[in-house]
Order: C-alpha cells, then structure tokens, then sequence
C-alpha cells in the first residue's frame, strides 16, 4: 500500500487467480481477528469485506507469492483503528510507559500466579480461555491474536502492527501476564485454592 | 564445564529475565544455541521448568479454543460481487 512500493502489472485472470488462491484461503482467520477486535458479527464482516476491497484495488503493489496473510492482517488492522476505533471513539487504554517500565523492572520475573496450574487450565472446559482473552484491552489481545492463534513470527507482527520487534516483545510478555492473571481468578472462583505444587 | 556466555543477552548488554527466555523458546524464536541454553538452564531453574508447562499449555489452548468462528454465509460472494461491481466502472 506504500506508494514507493513496485508495482506489478497483472492481468484481470492473473488478480483473480491471487485473489482467489492466496487471499481468499485466509478468510476464516481474517474474519476471526475482525470478531476478536470488535466482538460483533457484523462488524467483522464489515472489517473483512473492506480489508479484501482494499487488497484487491491495491493488489498491483503485491508481490505474487509473497506474505499475503500478514499483508491482509495488516490492511485490517489498520481498517480497524482508522474507521471502526474512531467510529467507536474508544481511546486506546494501554500506557505504554507503564508497559516499558514494567518490562524493564527488576520484579518483572516474581511469580504472578503461583496458583495457576496446568491441572485447573485442562478443566476450563467452558468460554474461560475464550473470555479471558477477550477481557484484555485490544493491543494486548491483538499480539496474543497475532502470535498464538495464528502463528506469526515476531518480524512479521512488527510488520503487521508497525512498531519495533522489542516492543512486540514487551507488549507480549506483558499480555500473556494480564492473561494469567485473569486465567488465576477464573480458576479460584472454579475452587482451586492458592497450593504451590 | 561451566556454561558460556548466556546466548540471549541482548546487544546492550542486557541480560533477559527467565521469562523473556521463556517466551521466545515457547514462541520458536530462538535460536538452536538459545536452545541448548534453555536445556541445561531448565534443568537448574524450577521455576522455569515449571512455567514451560504452563505457558506451553496455555499457549495451546488458546489456539483450540479461540480460533472456532465461522464464516458468515455468502460473505465471500458480497466480496465477489462489490468487486465485480467496482471493475465494470
């Protein structure tokens, strides 16, 4: 989407065939990250057509072959803060200072959740793993989307999310921490008591 | 026999806390000598070999769990169509 960005002249066959084999195949997922940004159906939907839109308008500047998935993450990402967050006009709540600071923090390795366990995790049998995942605010659900759900590399979600691969770092430690805690009370109010193993 | 020089110091000199290793081990973002480190560090440090499990399970929840919605039907023919649409102008 660049404007420096090489073009490449393809043939209306040549953009349907990219549309269809290397765009369309990622659809399930593009429509997952859409309903995890912004828990509703129709919203995701309308995040999935505009991100496939916008791809195909721009597919000269793609690279037949290249990283289609994360190209399209990125487009629907930015879809999503450009049009749906300012629609929404909910302001961004991470302090990323405090997420800096927090990193870099000499206590950053005391155990947060001695209580979690992989015995109370493995009988979440219900929405737990789901709501708690959900109840993260949007940047920090974003990079355990991004990285655990479907796999990206942390290059890729530097790419995707424009920020340095330190902070992808950072920002993913810090997730996986608010996680756990939420995870820890879900799985005191299920009855597990504080017991180190 | 002691150890070399911890492989995940960063380039400022800083050295990572467990769970920074952890986390790029469990992510597949270290590298084979990160690796071997890990390994024998594991085997000294209780709380990590702990949180190996832990995160690791976690980690495969999420992907199980998380990842069950469908397509809306017709979805990708809308797409088809607007953009049928957009070339015939």
């Amino acid at each position: 989407m660049e404007e420096e960005a090489p073009k490449n002249s393809y043939t209306t066959q040549e953009k349907n065939d990219i549309f269809n084999n290397e765009f369309l195949p990622h659809i399930t997922s593009m429509y997952n990250f859409g309903y995890r940004l912004t828990f509703d159906q129709d919203d995701a939907k309308d995040l999935v057509q505009d991100t496939y839109l916008k791809a195909y308008r721009f597919i000269e500047s793609f690279q037949k072959g290249t990283n289609a998935k994360a190209w399209l993450f990125r487009i629907l990402k930015n879809s999503f803060i450009n049009d749906y967050r300012k629609k929404s006009k909910e302001p961004s709540k991470v302090d990323y200072q405090e997420v800096e600071s927090y990193y870099n923090s000499e206590d950053v390795d005391r155990q947060i959740t001695p209580d979690l366990r992989v015995e109370s995790l493995k009988d979440m049998i219900g929405d737990e793993i789901s709501n708690a995942l959900n109840s993260l605010d949007v940047d920090f659900r974003t990079v355990i989307i991004l990285c655990d759900l479907e796999g990206f590399k942390y290059e890729e979600m530097a790419k995707i999310l424009d920020i340095p691969i330190g902070t992808v770092r950072s920002r993913l430690h810090r997730a996986r921490n608010l996680l756990k805690e939420k995870l820890s009370e879900y799985a005191k109010s299920m009855g597990y008591k504080n017991t180190e193993s | 026999m002691t150890n070399s020089v911890n492989p995940f110091i960063l380039a400022d000199g800083k050295k990572p806390s467990c769970m920074e290793m952890l986390q790029l081990i469990l992510d597949g973002e270290a590298t084979a000598v990160q690796q071997e480190y890990f390994r024998t560090h594991m085997d000294k440090c209780a709380p990590c070999f702990k949180s190996y499990d832990l995160d690791n399970t976690i980690k495969e929840l999420l992907k199980t769990r998380c990842c069950g919605e469908s397509v809306p039907a017709g979805l990708v023919e809308q797409i088809r169509n607007q953009i049928s649409q957009n070339q015939s102008f």
